[in-house]
């Protein structure tokens, strides 16, 4: 009872947070800012994790997100000097169109979600919740079995090699190039 | 008051309403922003929300099995490896073009920016 | 009686082969390079060409002919097939007709190459005038071995065009550049109801076709001229204005025919002709071209004497033109004009010679192919003549020789016979083919042709001595004239062989070879009646010349013309034809119809076009908003149209 109370609680306040943050981060004149804000939206996205009970993900998340690919933004916006060089103006149009666009896809999928019954399968009488899913998580990704995802995983793998070589490559090629036009 | 805040603990709607809210302002992101990084970040946001839902739906729908933790994994895993790709290909277009308005990107040729 | 055919029979397909190849050759390789060589080259294929065509007569001839010729198609491929009976073929027919052309036109031709080999000597574009003249050698055998009415169509355009490049040869002469264009021009609009004609014997000729069924294909000859076919056609009734369809359609062949031989009134365009150089007017305008309007008369002269109506027209058209061109030759002081107005007045004879003709009176037709035939020689003779005096003096004008009849002896006894030859006197060719036709206009009873066949014979020995008279006779008239030379043998050789052929050509037993249908008696014999009378309207012709110029002077012929008064000048003017046409196509064709239709193209059709153009523009220049190249814009489409789709799918679903 207190638990529902307390995640009563912690969504609502989780979820305001991370709506603004993320209203920030697209609404920021200050791209730096923005990368700040966004970095905020991904720890509330942690948070929400550890309440739907995937504490290992929610690691991950922290982990890859905040340490990694916020960092990395935050390095494309120096490389490209986008701080200091755009101040981000769009047009008005543009923003009408995008919010209708939006909006749009807000309300219909909340249509959607509304008139549908999700089988909620957490009422007591179904299958007990895996107990450890961190230990789950490694089992069955390494499951070389009809349910397991070793190949999906190893796809992945290769996927991140290729795409720190290729990563590096474009990258090289405009510095090279940058250097036979100095 | 408590018991109160329990009735009202959120469920799947709730969950996925936030998910598909924070997936509309990704989307407003993606289509206003004109720096081309300032949408790597929408995208993010974007991204982020699909890898909730489905931890959202393992929880309501499958909470004995752990696959939508796993795909969630995957899209993070994903979301890692794309902006790796679009920083390099950022950092590229403006060693060529000294800019990253996508606004200003409206030539398949290079002609606005050799040079 | 089945023979094997002989080689030239055989390998017809070389008559078109070699002048055509030697064309290409000619053309494209050697004239560039060596001109006087592209000369040389051109003119021994010619002569190759006219030996092969000798070989396949005597080939043909031999294969005999008591009951009627044979007509043969050695060799043909087909070129288009439009339908089952509709195919166009590519072919040698070889019958008496076209053997006589392909003797003439390969004879003339052969001598007439020899002839500009010193003709045209020095002259600018050598190469180019035997180019030329080898294509259109090439094309006039093409005509006159068309086993079909549409390879001769063909053929017959390759030969006006190549006639416009041979006419408009001193291309940097404005007159020239406008006699060829008027050549062209009046006879494309000839050829336009050739064209029509054509079409409609196609038409009802693959109906026809396709009843009988078998191999038949409507454009033959060989199956227009069928006799079941040709009731079939008959039966066909009226076509336009109560025109019976097949007379429509002959009419309309006809006008084509007219534009090529220059009936009137299509004949302006001929002597303007004469702009080109004299030996192509000998070969073009004289012996070959000109006559393929007679035979293609000559050729679907069955049809012809079918409808009858038709051939009535042919008649009529052809005797008003001889007369009336024979009576402009006597005013003329252009030495050449004078020769295509006689020309004019020949093809007249020949065309009324098959207009008499009939089913029951078919003498007329073998006398028109006679009368071509002998007519090719010395035509061709009195032009190559002509020629070497207009060599000699630099100049067309009759007025400005005389004298030169001791001067340039052999140009002048070539000439002499060839005036005689024309005159109709015996025993030179002209007397018989003109007496076979007069016999045939008397024959088949039609008087008042006779009558004027008759009047022209007089007149043309009349204007014929006039010509000879004034250049040949009393004293050089100018210094050019006084100093003039005998030209170079390789010019006079053709001149001396075409002498001999015309004192010889109307002792050949014509009757036995061209005729139609079985053997008729009255060809062989001459009767003293008519030939005493066409001598007497030679004779007196001449005599009347000899009385006016044989001192080559206009004195006494000057006083005949004021006696004439308006007459003379409106004869002198050709009774103002030309202006007449200029007054018809400028101030009403042009200004009338042209006018206005190029108003209407102007802005309606341009109009149209412009607006579909501009239209075009400005729907893609408002898509264009579309490809603004902003992938933000295409993301808000795409967004939208998701949503869309999702949308529909849900309400679908529900």
């Amino acid at each position: 009872m207190i638990s529902q109370a307390t995640e009563t609680l912690l969504f609502y306040l989780f979820a305001t947070v991370s709506v603004g943050l993320a209203l920030a981060t697209v609404l920021s004149q200050r791209i730096l800012r923005a990368a700040v804000y966004l970095m905020g939206v991904l720890v509330t996205s942690a948070a929400f994790y550890i309440l739907l009970g995937a504490e290992f993900l929610a690691g991950v998340q922290i982990l890859v997100y905040v340490g990694g690919i916020v960092i990395l933004l935050v390095y494309a916006v120096m490389l490209t000097r986008s701080s200091e060089l755009l101040e981000d103006h769009p047009s008005f149009v543009r923003k009408g169109v995008a919010f209708v666009a939006a909006s749009a896809f807000f309300a219909l999928a909340t249509g959607v979600f509304s008139a549908t019954r999700i089988g909620t399968a957490g009422d007591g009488h179904a299958p007990a919740a895996v107990a450890d899913t961190t230990l789950e998580i490694g089992r069955r990704l390494l499951d070389q079995g009809a349910t397991g995802y070793v190949i999906p995983f190893e796809i992945i793998s290769l996927l991140l090699l290729s795409v720190l070589i290729g990563g590096s490559v474009i990258a090289r090629r405009s510095l090279a190039k940058a250097e036979e036009t100095k | 008051m408590i018991e109160q805040l329990a009735t009202l603990a959120p469920g799947p709607f709730h969950w996925l309403s936030l998910t598909v809210l924070l997936f509309a302002i990704g989307i407003y992101g993606i289509l206003t922003r004109r720096n081309a990084v300032g949408i790597l970040m929408a995208v993010e946001l974007a991204l982020n929300s699909g890898a909730m839902n489905f931890v959202v739906f393992n929880k309501y729908v499958a909470p004995s099995a752990v696959d939508g933790q796993i795909m969630a994994i995957f899209v993070i895993a994903i979301a890692a490896a794309e902006v790796v790709v679009g920083m390099a290909i950022f950092v590229t277009l403006f060693g060529h073009r000294r800019t990253v308005d996508v606004t200003r990107m409206d030539q398949i040729t290079d002609a606005a920016g050799t040079n | 009686m089945e023979h094997e055919l002989g080689f030239a029979l055989r390998n017809a397909w070389l008559i078109l082969a070699i002048p055509f190849f030697s064309f290409l050759v000619v053309g494209l390789f050697i004239r560039p390079r060596a001109p006087k060589l592209a000369g040389i080259v051109a003119t021994l294929a010619v002569f190759a060409s006219a030996g092969f065509a000798y070989a396949l007569a005597v080939e043909y001839l031999s294969l005999g002919g008591h009951d009627g010729w044979k007509t043969i198609v050695p060799w043909s491929f087909e070129w288009l097939r439009f339908q089952e009976h509709l195919a166009v073929h590519i072919g040698v027919i070889v019958d008496p007709i076209s053997v006589l052309l392909m003797v003439v036109v390969t004879t003339v031709s052969s001598l007439v190459h020899l002839y500009s080999l010193g003709y045209m000597h020095g002259e600018a574009g050598f190469g180019r005038y035997f180019t030329w003249l080898n294509l259109f050698t090439f094309s006039m055998l093409a005509l006159v071995t068309a086993p079909n009415i549409l390879q001769m169509y063909v053929a017959w355009e390759l030969v006006g065009a190549s006639s416009f490049c041979l006419i408009g040869y001193y291309f940097e002469k404005p007159s020239a550049v406008e006699a060829s264009k008027k050549a062209f021009i009046v006879t494309r609009f000839a050829d336009l109801g050739f064209l029509l004609g054509v079409l409609i014997l196609g038409y009802f000729g693959y109906q026809i076709a396709s009843e009988a069924g078998g191999s038949a294909q409507a454009f033959d000859f060989l199956f227009l001229t069928n006799p079941e076919v040709m009731g079939k056609f008959s039966a066909l009734g009226a076509g336009l204005f109560g025109i019976p369809l097949l007379t429509l359609a002959l009419l309309l062949v006809y006008m084509g025919g007219a534009g090529k031989s220059a009936m009137f009134p299509l004949h302006i365009w001929l002597p303007d002709a004469m702009e080109g150089p004299t030996p192509v007017s000998a070969l073009i305008h004289a012996a070959t071209m000109v006559v393929a309007g007679v035979y293609l008369v000559a050729r679907l002269f069955p049809l012809f004497a079918t409808s009858g109506d038709a051939l009535l027209v042919v008649a009529y058209i052809g005797a008003f033109t001889s007369v009336f061109a024979a009576v402009i030759a006597c005013t003329q002081d252009d030495i050449k004009r004078v020769l295509a107005y006689s020309t004019l007045s020949q093809l007249g004879y020949m065309m009324f010679a098959l207009g008499v003709a009939s089913f029951e009176h078919p003498l007329g037709y073998t006398a028109s192919m006679f009368h071509l035939f002998t007519h090719a020689f010395f035509k061709a003779l009195l032009f190559l003549g002509a020629g070497s005096v207009i060599h000699a003096v630099h100049s067309n004008e009759i007025w400005k020789m005389g004298g030169l009849k001791a001067k340039m002896p052999v140009t002048h006894a070539t000439f002499a016979i060839a005036t005689l030859a024309i005159a109709g006197i015996w025993p030179f060719a002209g007397f018989f083919s003109k007496d076979e036709i007069l016999a045939a206009a008397l024959g088949s009873g039609h008087t008042g042709i006779f009558t004027l066949g008759l009047m022209v014979a007089g007149l043309t020995a009349f204007y014929m001595s006039r010509i000879y008279f004034v250049t040949f006779w009393g004293k050089a008239k100018t210094e050019h004239a006084s100093h003039a030379h005998e030209s170079p043998w390789i010019m006079l050789i053709p001149l001396v062989i075409l002498a001999v052929l015309s004192i010889g050509a109307g002792f050949v037993p014509f009757g036995e070879f061209v005729r139609f249908g079985a053997a008729h008696g009255e060809a062989h014999g001459i009767n003293p009646m008519i030939a005493a009378a066409g001598t007497l309207a030679g004779v007196l012709g001449i005599g009347f010349a000899w009385l006016l110029y044989r001192d080559g002077l206009a004195e006494r012929s000057g006083v005949i013309a004021r006696a004439l008064g308006g007459g003379y000048r409106l004869i002198r003017n050709k009774f103002y034809f030309d202006e007449l046409y200029l007054f018809v196509t400028h101030k009403i064709i042009f200004r009338l119809v042209a006018a206005p239709i190029a108003w209407f193209d102007r802005h309606v059709v341009d109009g149209g076009v412009n607006l579909s153009g501009w239209s075009a523009r400005v729907f893609g220049s408002a898509v264009s908003y579309l490809q603004t190249g902003q992938v933000q814009t295409y993301g808000s489409w795409f967004v939208g149209g998701a949503v869309l789709l999702l949308f529909s799918l849900w309400m679908l679903r529900a």
